[in-house]
């Protein structure tokens, strides 16, 4: 029997909230080889100098916006990661502390458009969805979102929901492909309809996706550098091929919840993640590209993540239309592509 | 007769417990429910609107996944009464000796959680799970029988998951059926088949009804088998009221859907208690 990690994973997302402390420094931050990551190097730096004891909530963007929201102005944690478009959803609803430009020393070598709206947040690291695929398989490497559709592999490929980043982003990747804009998706729902009827499943977890290639069940998925490098850490045989249209850009974004009891600690953690050797680190054993930079990325991981050219190319989608177009795009989605 | 005030001392504590962590927090969400909520902007103050219920009736989408919420909800009843009714049956009356394990094997189950029983039936019915592999093996199919993501998968799921409510339900019913009774029926010249079907199963309505309306509101809002077992392509009425809340963050949406949730639920108790009152003879 193979394990399933993913949906263990996702349980434990939900339900696993680690018993903090009154006087914990507390991080709402996404779980799996990102959570790791960030245990390894941030939250030991982050103690020694400030002797602070950390302790880690785990959750994906929508649960901790979703805890934002619920605990407006007494939040139970002090800074959190979530995506771009979450930030600005929340940012817009008046829960996000208005960073200080000038308590950050790296403040201005980031990447541009780290900052949000009324520095609302900022944008720590860089990951994309991208193709990836078994180079046992697939013999010559895909170039194109449009390689997905080859006949050879119907049926062995895979997609994610639109519950999922990767999701909304390979739709909207096709969209502009096939001529539709951001007001206008209907080219793209057309055209991703038949891919996500043929495929044998539309995942929500991208762990799903480990077993999927492991079964040989796919050959190629529109999915993410860092999973798939986990994967190929573990035995896999993967490759990662960042399409010719330009990857869709993914953005981890930090705020501080308004009301956070440990305002002057928060803005301590956010140095360190925004440190280059912090990030540096962070991007070398979770994949996930930096923010800063300036750090400078061994030729192995600058394969795998965006950076340079591929960071260049990628395409990163204005976070306040998706946050006010999410909902008509699931609710599509919902009707018309995974009925 | 006990004492009316006797009566509600007793059931105080739990009432107690209902209203505080059950009843307030729902009426709490009900202003919710007539919220105005702007992706990117949030809900906004002041402004009321009936469009998250108006929605609910006028989508397609969404009366589907009603439809298919109570049709799921009535085949797995069904599904676990013809299961659990020989079953209870053979626990109330078969031999004294079987009685222990076999109520010990209907209850064995629920001691394992939920998602691990869930998880069980992905390793069985998946695609590359155990049964197809075993019927593409013996030759029986070429192509995956698609046992997930479906009506098929949620039936399979959700009736193991309920049938001990409903065997359980049974068991003190038929139990609870006089024994004189079908005795004197038999003696007045009654075949064993219409001794059952005109005296035990009347007579054990109550059992049915209460065992029914258990499963059946435990199927409507069952939420992990249907989020493992129903995938994103076959939603019902629970997992569509965690995205609208937990992915969309459309906390008015999710709430109107919640309510009308409640209220099927309430409806179909209703309504199924008189038909079956009636049936019994007991109205």
């Amino acid at each position: 029997m193979h394990p399933m990690p993913f949906l263990a994973a996702a349980i434990l997302s939900v339900s696993t909230l680690a018993v903090a402390q009154a006087d914990d420094f507390v991080i709402a931050s996404y779980g799996g080889s990102f959570g790791e990551a960030l245990k390894t190097c941030h939250v030991p730096a982050f103690e020694k100098a400030t002797g602070a004891t950390v302790s880690v909530k785990l959750g994906n963007s929508s649960q901790t916006a979703a805890a934002l929201r619920a605990t407006k102005g007494n939040p139970d944690f002090d800074v959190a990661f979530l995506d771009d478009a979450f930030a600005v959803q929340t940012g817009n609803e008046g829960l996000n502390e208005r960073l200080d430009r000038a308590k950050l020393s790296h403040a201005g070598d980031l990447i541009p458009g780290a900052w949000g709206k009324n520095d609302s947040y900022v944008v720590t690291m860089v990951t994309a969805t991208v193709l990836i695929y078994d180079p046992k398989v697939v013999k010559t490497p895909p170039t194109s979102w449009l390689d997905l559709f080859d006949p050879h592999y119907a049926g062995k490929n895979v997609i994610a929901d639109i519950s999922n980043a990767a999701g909304w982003q390979f739709l909207l990747a096709l969209n502009k492909i096939k001529g539709g804009t951001l007001d206008n998706i209907d080219p793209g729902v057309a055209a991703i309809r038949p891919l996500a009827q043929g495929s044998t499943v539309l995942y929500t977890q991208a762990d799903q996706v480990v077993t999927l290639f492991e079964r040989g069940e796919v050959a190629i998925a529109a999915w993410y550098p860092n999973n798939a490098a986990a994967a190929v850490s573990r035995g896999l045989s993967l490759a990662v091929a960042y399409p010719k249209e330009g990857a869709v850009g993914i953005l981890a974004t930090m705020v501080i919840p308004k009301g956070a009891k440990k305002r002057e600690l928060a803005y301590r953690f956010i140095e360190q993640v925004l440190s280059p050797e912090g990030q540096k680190c962070f991007s070398e054993r979770a994949m996930i590209g930096p923010a800063n930079i300036k750090v400078q990325l061994s030729d192995k991981v600058a394969q795998i993540v965006p950076y340079g050219e591929t960071l260049q190319d990628a395409w990163f989608v204005d976070p306040e239309i998706v946050a006010r177009q999410m909902p008509l795009w699931t609710r599509r989605w919902q009707r018309e592509v995974a009925r | 007769m006990m004492k009316t005030r006797t009566g509600l001392m007793l059931i105080a504590p739990l009432a107690l417990v209902l209203a505080g962590f059950f009843l307030v927090p729902v009426l709490m969400l009900l202003p919710t429910s007539f919220g105005e909520y702007l992706p990117g902007s949030g809900m906004t103050p002041g402004v009321w609107t009936l469009e998250n219920y108006t929605r609910i009736v006028t989508d397609d989408y969404y009366l589907e996944v009603i439809w298919r919420t109570l049709g799921l909800g009535l085949f797995v009843t069904l599904a676990c009464l013809v299961l659990g009714y020989p079953l209870a049956y053979l626990i109330a009356r078969g031999p004294q000796s079987w009685r222990v394990p076999l109520i010990l094997l209907v209850v064995f189950p629920m001691m394992l959680n939920l998602v691990v029983r869930s998880f069980g039936w992905i390793a069985l019915l998946t695609n590359r799970g155990l049964v197809n592999n075993l019927l593409i093996d013996l030759g029986l199919i070429s192509t995956p029988l698609k046992l997930m993501f479906n009506l098929t998968g949620l039936m399979i799921g959700l009736t193991h998951i309920y049938l001990p409510f409903m065997v359980l339900m049974l068991v003190a019913a038929i139990q609870n059926v006089p024994r004189d009774v079908e005795s004197a029926a038999a003696t007045l010249g009654s075949s064993r088949i219409h001794v059952f079907t005109s005296v035990t199963l009347p007579l054990s309505a109550p059992g049915i009804l209460a065992g029914s309306i258990l499963v059946f509101v435990l199927t409507i809002s069952a939420l992990v088998t249907p989020r493992m077992l129903g995938g994103p392509t076959y939603k019902v009425m629970a997992t569509v009221i965690y995205d609208e809340y937990m992915q969309l963050l459309d906390w008015p949406s999710g709430s109107a859907l919640s309510f009308t949730l409640t209220f099927m639920a309430i409806a179909v108790i209703w309504l199924s208690s008189r038909l079956t009152k009636r049936w019994a003879g007991m109205a």
